[in-house]
């Protein structure tokens, strides 16, 4: 559990591990190779330990936003300020230090099949690790540690020698934020976190998320499509359309209609995930 | 069969060229470049089997008039000799000591060149097309051109067998791996990458445990293959069996080459065997 601070081991996850960093993007626009403008001119701040929703249609840019954070998608133009880093500027091994701080999960979760849990997480080692390190499977004892405590704190931890394959979707998701939560992040950024999971089991990966934030005292970003979880389980809400910011506010006093505004159409039964059953 | 009245998607249970549908594009016709495709290949054909002008001579009345010719040959082929079964023992486990051993090298020297060779473990598009270059040529030679250079090189023996086997194996693999991985999606490269791996880290932890599969079956393949191959291979002086079976043949001792071709054929169907039972249990 995240909330049993270790005592006296080296690795040290818990709420205190890290401190959570504050992103800041001036005037960012992406244009794809094929000439897509997947963002145009997007300023914006989020302050350190936020939990902000971003929603919008698909193709709306969200993934993009999310990518440029991490540079997994390079800005076209603009900078973006992660942590007091220009993640613009930043190229190699650099960047891979950088990326060790920012956790990220997906829509499809993004596991090896075939290879254990325990090897999944410690993919989130991988900053930390010389490469020479991971090629020999030479992990420490130290890193085992933490994957096996974000395997614990996600209540994954029976699961860590199987396949993981083998496991249902609400399960990889789990383990996929173990991953994530392996690299001891200042940031998580979910693509998309719930949208291949049954509403129950969306809820309750969304309140995982919801209890890393307050915690663990991370910044979280969540991409996310559904009206209600948006609102429910975030702070903040951030609306995207055509690649343009077309509404930032408190999650509190966002309405159906700027859900409307932001989707550009009614709001659709399919639009909403339900309660939690 | 009833059909909903309020829902008007129910309604094609008339064909569709009498629904009157406006939008349905007209079918294309394939039928006259179907022909002209048969016809094509049909003058190369006849065109290849013409000498006059520079086709192949092919004399099939040969077949009949020579026909007599070969009558004691085949009978002697038809009574294997029993008693020469134990000289070919150590050849034939040479060949077989080639087979595995070519397979098993090119098996752990293929692991990282296959990764280099694959597209999502290889981003770098220098890097990669290098690889597949040098791969390509290496397919490109026949194996026995292989064996032939070898056993100039290195003399008689098992040992140019060993590195023909190994090389063509390499070939193999490589290619087939590397395109099978090329062909699946493997998303979690995208994680890897989010977590701040190189791709050496990436390729290790995950596209290697998620390619086992696709090597394994391969490796078993290049076995199999190595085994039919390395049979023949001695009769250019790249050791094993087929040293014998040429030595034979020389003599005109063909019930002594029957016994020969029998021995392979009995081992190439149980590695055969063996492979697809071993490759079904990968499945």
């Amino acid at each position: 559990m995240a909330e049993q601070v270790p005592t006296n081991t080296a690795a040290n996850f818990g709420p205190s591990a890290t401190t959570p960093w504050s992103i800041h993007m001036t005037d960012v626009s992406v244009t794809y190779p094929n000439g897509t403008h997947a963002l145009r001119n997007v300023s914006l701040s989020i302050d350190a330990g936020e939990i902000v929703s971003i929603v919008g249609l698909s193709g709306s840019g969200k993934s993009t936003l999310i990518r440029t954070i991490n540079a997994l998608v390079p800005a076209t133009s603009g900078t973006v300020i992660v942590g007091g880093n220009d993640v613009t500027q930043m190229r190699g091994r650099q960047l891979r230090e950088l990326r060790g701080h920012i956790g990220m999960i997906f829509q499809s979760f993004n596991l090896a099949d075939r290879t254990s849990v325990l090897n999944n997480v410690l993919v989130g080692r991988f900053a930390h690790t010389p490469t020479y390190r991971t090629v020999f499977g030479r992990m420490t004892a130290a890193d085992k540690e933490l994957a096996l405590r974000a395997l614990d704190s996600m209540g994954m931890i029976e699961k860590v020698w199987l396949r993981a394959g083998s496991l249902s979707g609400g399960q990889k998701q789990r383990v996929a934020i173990a991953r994530a939560l392996t690299q001891e992040p200042s940031i998580m950024l979910a693509d998309e976190p719930v949208a291949s999971l049954d509403p129950p089991t969306a809820h309750s990966v969304m309140a995982d998320l919801g209890r890393i934030n307050a915690e663990s005292n991370l910044t979280v970003l969540i991409n996310i499509h559904s009206v209600d979880l948006a609102r429910q389980y975030a702070n903040r809400i951030i609306g995207l359309r055509e690649g343009e910011v077309v509404y930032d506010g408190p999650a509190a006093e966002t309405t159906d209609a700027d859900f409307e505004m932001i989707y550009g159409r009614p709001i659709q039964t399919n639009d909403r995930v339900g309660a939690e059953s | 069969m009833t059909v909903p009245t309020t829902a008007p998607l129910a309604q094609p249970a008339t064909p569709l060229r009498q629904s009157g549908l406006s939008g349905l594009p007209p079918r294309p016709h394939h039928a006259w470049r179907t022909v002209g495709i048969v016809v094509a290949l049909g003058a190369f054909t006849t065109l290849t089997l013409m000498p006059a002008i520079g086709g192949i001579q092919l004399d099939f009345t040969a077949l009949v008039r020579n026909w007599s010719n070969s009558l004691p040959t085949i009978r002697q082929l038809l009574r294997p000799d029993f008693a020469f079964l134990p000289r070919t023992i150590a050849p034939m486990a040479e060949t077989l000591e080639m087979a595995v051993a070519g397979a098993a090298f090119a098996a752990i020297v293929s692991i990282p060149i296959t990764l280099w060779a694959a597209r999502p473990s290889n981003p770098n598009p220098f890097t990669r097309q290098l690889v597949r270059f040098i791969i390509n040529i290496n397919r490109a030679v026949p194996d026995l051109v292989f064996a032939i250079v070898l056993v100039a090189m290195l003399g008689v023996g098992a040992l140019p067998g060993f590195v023909t086997l190994f090389l063509f194996d390499l070939g193999v693999v490589v290619k087939l791996v590397s395109e099978a991985i090329d062909s699946s999606d493997h998303d979690y490269i995208e994680a890897g990458r989010a977590a701040g791996g190189t791709q050496t880290q990436i390729n290790r932890v995950t596209v290697l445990p998620q390619s086992w599969t696709l090597y394994a079956n391969q490796w078993l393949y290049s076995l199999e293959l190595n085994v039919r191959i390395s049979a023949i291979l001695g009769i250019v002086g790249a050791g094993g069996i087929g040293r014998l079976l040429d030595e034979r043949r020389g003599f005109y001792a063909y019930n002594d080459v029957s016994i020969i071709i029998l021995e392979i054929l009995v081992a190439v169907i149980v590695i055969e065997f063996a492979s697809n039972a071993l490759r079904k249990k990968l499945r």
